[in-house]
């Protein structure tokens, strides 16, 4: 399952995406623009107090149920200061409830542990920001979800991003 | 020398890894001049915001202190950086980007986006202090939080010094990109053992009566 994520609520994007999966079943499109999604407040409650469960309440435990059931989460942004908005921002840093507190080595470095499973990642983005940054920092993301990126993908390029989705 | 700090960090203060550096920090600058003065904000408080914004337009040096948040700067920080109005070139910006994890090339995708972030600003790029192993300042007293900001007080002398963080001292502060592969063993070791019953004592003190890889959602359909 293909889970995309899209905080843009730029319906044109949306459209030339779902027109690249033309006929396919084995994706959801979340739309979280208008949803309620706060920001990760750095508690630790989620790996310490009340395992796997964020304890800011709002509308993000939908999407976080939802990426458990993936196996690819794409994340569709505008740019803020050259990086991804706010919004993908916090939705993505309170990801951290599908890891746990429990630490190991992951090649040469450190990792936490998954608490369900691994997750490829892929970022389409709309607006100024480098692309060589962008595609480092979805490669750091997907080590996160205990895998590799599926790319970083400017709007222009989402028919090169749609043919990642396999 | 007069510096804004703002701390970008998410957490409450009084909880804040960050924070405690801070103190640090800024008591190396004073070791380093008696005259230097500071003042900060906290982002994880709103009400603050509008204070910080009005200090961002008047100072010419300011340090942002950050958590590493999944890779880059957290999405609170960016929101509230995404409402300053740009400045005309003449300010220094450094940073201090400190993680939990503990090797410096965790710690390198936030300090590649770091560095452009000032020129976005209007301000001038000066630095960022690169430091892992941060995590448990949160979980140990205080006499130990002191023991484990230590190192930050001549960070706090070397930025006084480079008004900023742009110098081979505050580079070497990173320490090991990685850790080699007999420090990779024991780490390995500890982590599937005496890390893993301290984390499961730290949780229970927190109240936690669950295992701490519980699965509180389906994993299928």
């Amino acid at each position: 399952m293909i889970l995309i994520i899209d905080t843009t609520g730029n319906e044109d994007m949306i459209n030339e995406i779902e027109s690249g999966l033309n006929g396919r079943n084995d994706y959801e499109i979340i739309r979280a623009k208008d949803m309620k999604i706060g920001h990760c407040i750095g508690c630790n409650y989620c790996w310490l107090k009340d395992p796997g469960i964020c304890s800011v309440k709002d509308d993000h435990e939908t999407i976080l149920k939802k990426m458990i059931l993936s196996d690819q989460i794409w994340l569709v942004s505008g740019t803020t200061l050259g990086f991804i908005t706010p919004l993908a921002k916090n939705i993505i840093d309170r990801i951290i409830p599908l890891a746990t507190m429990n630490l190991k080595f992951k090649g040469k470095q450190m990792r936490h542990e998954l608490r369900y499973k691994s997750y490829q990642f892929g970022l389409i983005y709309d607006g100024e920001a480098d692309k060589a940054f962008m595609e480092h920092w979805s490669d750091r993301v997907a080590i996160n979800f205990g895998s590799r990126t599926k790319g970083a993908f400017k709007r222009e390029e989402i028919k090169e991003a749609v043919s990642c989705m396999c | 020398m007069h510096v804004l700090i703002i701390n970008g960090s998410p957490r409450v203060q009084k909880y804040s890894n960050t924070d405690k550096i801070i103190s640090a920090l800024k008591e190396g600058m004073e070791q380093y001049d008696p005259g230097i003065t500071t003042e900060l904000y906290s982002i994880s408080d709103r009400k603050q915001w509008d204070d910080a914004r009005e200090a961002f337009v008047r100072n010419d040096e300011i340090l942002i202190a950050l958590p590493l948040f999944v890779e880059c700067i957290p999405g609170l920080l960016l929101e509230f950086l995404s409402t300053l109005p740009p400045k005309d070139g003449h300010t220094r910006m450094s940073f201090v980007l400190q993680s939990g994890f503990a090797e410096a090339s965790q710690l390198r995708c936030g300090e590649k986006y770091l560095k452009t972030l000032p020129g976005r600003l209007g301000c001038i790029y000066k630095g960022t202090l690169i430091k892992g192993d941060n995590f448990s300042i949160r979980l140990v007293p205080d006499d130990m939080k002191k023991k484990i900001t230590a190192p930050y007080v001549q960070m706090g002398k070397v930025y006084a010094e480079h008004k900023g963080f742009d110098c081979e001292e505050a580079r070497k502060f990173a320490g090991p990109e990685y850790f080699n592969a007999p420090m990779r063993l024991i780490l390995r070791s500890i982590f599937a053992t005496f890390g893993r019953i301290m984390f499961r004592k730290t949780a229970r003190s927190w109240g936690c009566d669950k295992p701490l890889n519980y699965r509180p959602y389906p994993a299928s359909r």
